[in-house]
């Protein structure tokens, strides 16, 4: 039962949404979680993927999805255009090497009130399972604990179960984050008719760096994005690109991003990463690529045109300079992210080859895993409202 | 062609003769082999053992290697599994050759001379390959020198209960010594913890017989299987003198191989020698675990002569009890592996 409106104004007229709970004291409940997360990281996360979720717990970010969907709170008074309400059932499903995107997704979906069902992947580390764990043993009684305990239901089961059927039954909205042929099953399995399906698919990101925006910040920023998942991020560079630059300042960054790397990622990595860069330095060598490793074997990187293909290894990261119009040329087909470090972020042209290309996000570097509301040139989050017209 | 495998397999290093063979190897390869020279374009010889090349031991499922100048023949394939390629190794006429003699020599040194039987622990099909031959069937053939006939117990090697008792109660009527090879899951589960008929396990109690294992302990991990049990089980109705061998070995290092002594260490050949490396900085270590370099003077159709395994141990000093001279190292497993966390890319 919908008892709480909350009244925004956008250019519209004003937009009453309609929740099972008070917005603000949900996102206090949120929020306030986050001096028990500083005390301890669980075992399940890296400290950086538990850094992110304290930040992202944010009140500023937990609002955030409201005033980019419906605008700024606003007093009771006026005229009401709109009013949006849950849709009711949101159906979520999330892959096997799922990182911190179950926890994200959980997180905001729980502000829209709808009842979340949530299937994780059955191989993995279960990060979704882990924070659910741990919201549930530091609330105390309120609202959030009790929207965790009797709206939100996760679990983890195999291809083939009959669980999977009754999920796609009930869903009113269905997100699948996963490869094409899984989300092509779950999106025409039986929905009901009036049902909305998101799918979030293979996808893989580039950074664009024009030379002289190459400050030993962007580099940094580089490092830290780039090393927290490698290749195997939809929103990591799987290649930088130096826009209009030469060889030998793509070999110059290199060199930069080496001297960097040890003052910004101190610790070691495992002994299976760095043996693995072992194995990928050769292999790039091999493969034509100019590469080198980074401190204590973190990551290899290589230099070499973009026309050459990257080799497959997890921690290997290919510079290419080139001209602007070869590097649209080999933007790959399933492109999400490109993260920029321009020295004009706001030159017209950016918006032109956003507007030209099949590119979902043009955000600087820093920002490329900011995972939010608007994912993969969908508004998913603001679909998860059933949105009445009103004149009152 | 490797005058060391003319000694002595475990006798007193020399290690100049060694090093001055791996330095001629190394540069046959840098002439003949496109893909090493990318690799190593800039080596030079002189920084000892430690300072010759290698190639990281995942590069054989990624790259087909070759050099120059030889004739090759087949290709030895490591067993693939779900997550990975096999690896792939050429081989040639003369490395074969040299090969069979180093494994002749190492499997001499543990199990005898005798010629006598070989039962080998897998079926027939992977000998008749075009082509290819599996890792698997190379071990077991690695024996062949020492048989005086061999047979292939298993109907199917993909299941171990598959057993053709009728041809090993044929074997075991004609003769009293054998030899055993199986890789070491198979062994386990279609022999020591198989159901034997009774009769075949009366018959066992008058053989003497040794086993040959090899391909590690992963597969067996789940049943909680040790090395103490593992042996007891094979050998404890046995005749006396019967034993059990187990040995590490890589596809990428095919023909010489490191049997575990009677006191639990591995030891060098005198045509070979092992490296620790630190992962981190690549330096050779002395006194402390790390990744395991394997070298050897015996390849020369492909550049595997110096290879980085996936593997950590360390070198022992000090001589073994066992009396084997040269140089021992402890094999202590894989390096461990970890999940890695992307995002939607399944």
């Amino acid at each position: 039962m919908c008892k709480h409106l909350h009244r925004f104004s956008s250019f519209r007229g004003a937009v009453v949404v309609s929740l099972p709970f008070d917005l603000d004291e949900l996102i206090g409940a949120w929020s306030g979680l986050r001096s028990s997360m500083r005390k301890a990281v669980p075992n399940e996360f890296s400290r950086d993927e538990w850094a992110y979720l304290i930040n992202f717990l944010s009140p500023e970010q937990l609002k955030r999805p409201y005033y980019e969907a419906f605008g700024a709170p606003a007093d009771a008074d006026g005229k009401v255009s709109g009013l949006a309400r849950p849709r009711g059932t949101v159906a979520v499903w999330l892959p096997n090497n799922v990182s911190l995107l179950g926890p994200l997704t959980l997180i905001l979906l729980t502000l829209t009130g709808n009842r979340l069902l949530l299937k994780g992947g059955s191989r993995s580390d279960d990060l979704t399972g882990a924070f659910l764990n741990f919201c549930r043993a530091h609330l105390t009684d309120g609202t959030l604990q009790e929207l965790l305990e009797r709206q939100v239901q996760y679990e983890i089961f195999q291809r083939g179960d009959e669980r999977q059927a009754a999920m796609v039954e009930e869903a009113d909205v269905r997100v699948v984050f996963g490869s094409e042929e899984a989300a092509a099953v779950i999106h025409s399995s039986g929905n009901p008719v009036k049902s909305i399906g998101f799918s979030f698919v293979d996808r893989q990101s580039q950074v664009w760096i024009e030379p002289e925006a190459a400050s030993d910040e962007v580099l940094r920023n580089l490092i830290q994005v780039f090393a927290i998942y490698g290749q195997a991020g939809c929103t990591s560079p799987r290649r930088v690109v130096i826009l209009e630059g030469t060889e030998r300042q793509a070999r110059q960054l290199r060199d930069r991003v080496l001297a960097l790397w040890p003052e910004v990622l101190r610790l070691k990595p495992s002994m299976h990463i760095a043996s693995a860069n072992t194995l990928a330095l050769q292999w790039a060598e091999a493969s034509g690529w100019d590469a080198a490793a980074a401190a204590n074997r973190a990551a290899v990187i290589g230099i070499g045109p973009i026309s050459l293909e990257p080799i497959d290894s997890p921690l290997f990261l290919p510079i290419s300079s080139s001209s602007l119009k070869n590097a649209i040329e080999h933007l790959p087909a399933n492109i999400q992210t490109l993260g920029h470090a321009f020295v004009a972020p706001s030159d017209v042209r950016w918006l032109e080859i956003a507007a030209s290309t099949k590119i979902k996000r043009l955000v600087p570097l820093a920002r490329m895993h900011h995972f939010g509301p608007l994912w993969d040139g969908e508004h998913f989050w603001r679909q998860c409202f059933e949105e009445v017209e009103v004149d009152l | 062609m490797s005058a060391l495998l003319d000694r002595p397999v475990y006798g007193p290093r020399e290690d100049g003769e060694f090093l001055s063979e791996m330095e001629q190897l190394t540069l046959h390869h840098l002439a003949g082999c496109k893909l090493y020279k990318q690799i190593w374009r800039g080596w030079q010889s002189g920084g000892g053992v430690a300072g010759l090349p290698f190639l990281h031991v995942g590069l054989f499922k990624r790259l087909l290697f070759c050099t120059d100048g030889l004739a090759h023949e087949r290709i030895l394939q490591s067993s693939s599994t779900i997550s990975s390629q096999p690896s792939q190794i050429i081989l040639d006429k003369i490395s074969s050759q040299l090969q069979s003699r180093s494994a002749l020599a190492i499997l001499k040194d543990f199990v005898g001379e005798r010629k006598r039987p070989l039962l080998i622990l897998d079926d027939s099909k992977s000998l008749r390959q075009r082509g290819t031959v599996s890792a698997r069937m190379a071990a077991a053939l690695s024996l062949s020198p020492l048989a005086t006939s061999m047979h292939f117990l298993l109907a199917d090697a993909g299941r171990p209960e598959s057993m053709k008792w009728d041809d090993l109660r044929s074997a075991l009527a004609a003769n009293r010594e054998f030899l055993i090879y199986g890789s070491t899951w198979l062994l386990w589960l279609s022999w020591g913890a198989g159901s034997m008929p009774e009769d075949i396990r009366r018959q066992l109690q008058s053989k003497r017989i040794h086993f040959v294992h090899s391909g590690g302990w992963k597969k067996l991990e789940h049943l909680r299987v040790n090395r103490e049990e593992f042996d007891t089980r094979l050998t404890r109705e046995l005749q006396p003198g019967s034993g059990v061998v187990d040995y590490y070995g890589l596809v990428e290092q095919v023909g010489v191989i490191y049997p575990l002594c009677e006191h639990g260490f591995r030891h060098v050949p005198i045509w070979a020698d092992v490296l620790v490396r630190d992962p981190y900085t690549l330096q050779a270590v002395e006194d402390q675990i790390g990744q395991i370099q394997l070298m050897n003077t015996l390849a020369h159709g492909a550049p595997y002569h110096s290879v980085l395994s996936e593997d950590v141990g360390s070198i022992i000093s000090g001589p073994c009890p066992c009396g084997r001279s040269g140089k021992r190292f402890e094999l202590l497993g894989r390096i461990p592996q970890a999940e890695v966390r992307g995002c939607a890319n399944v």
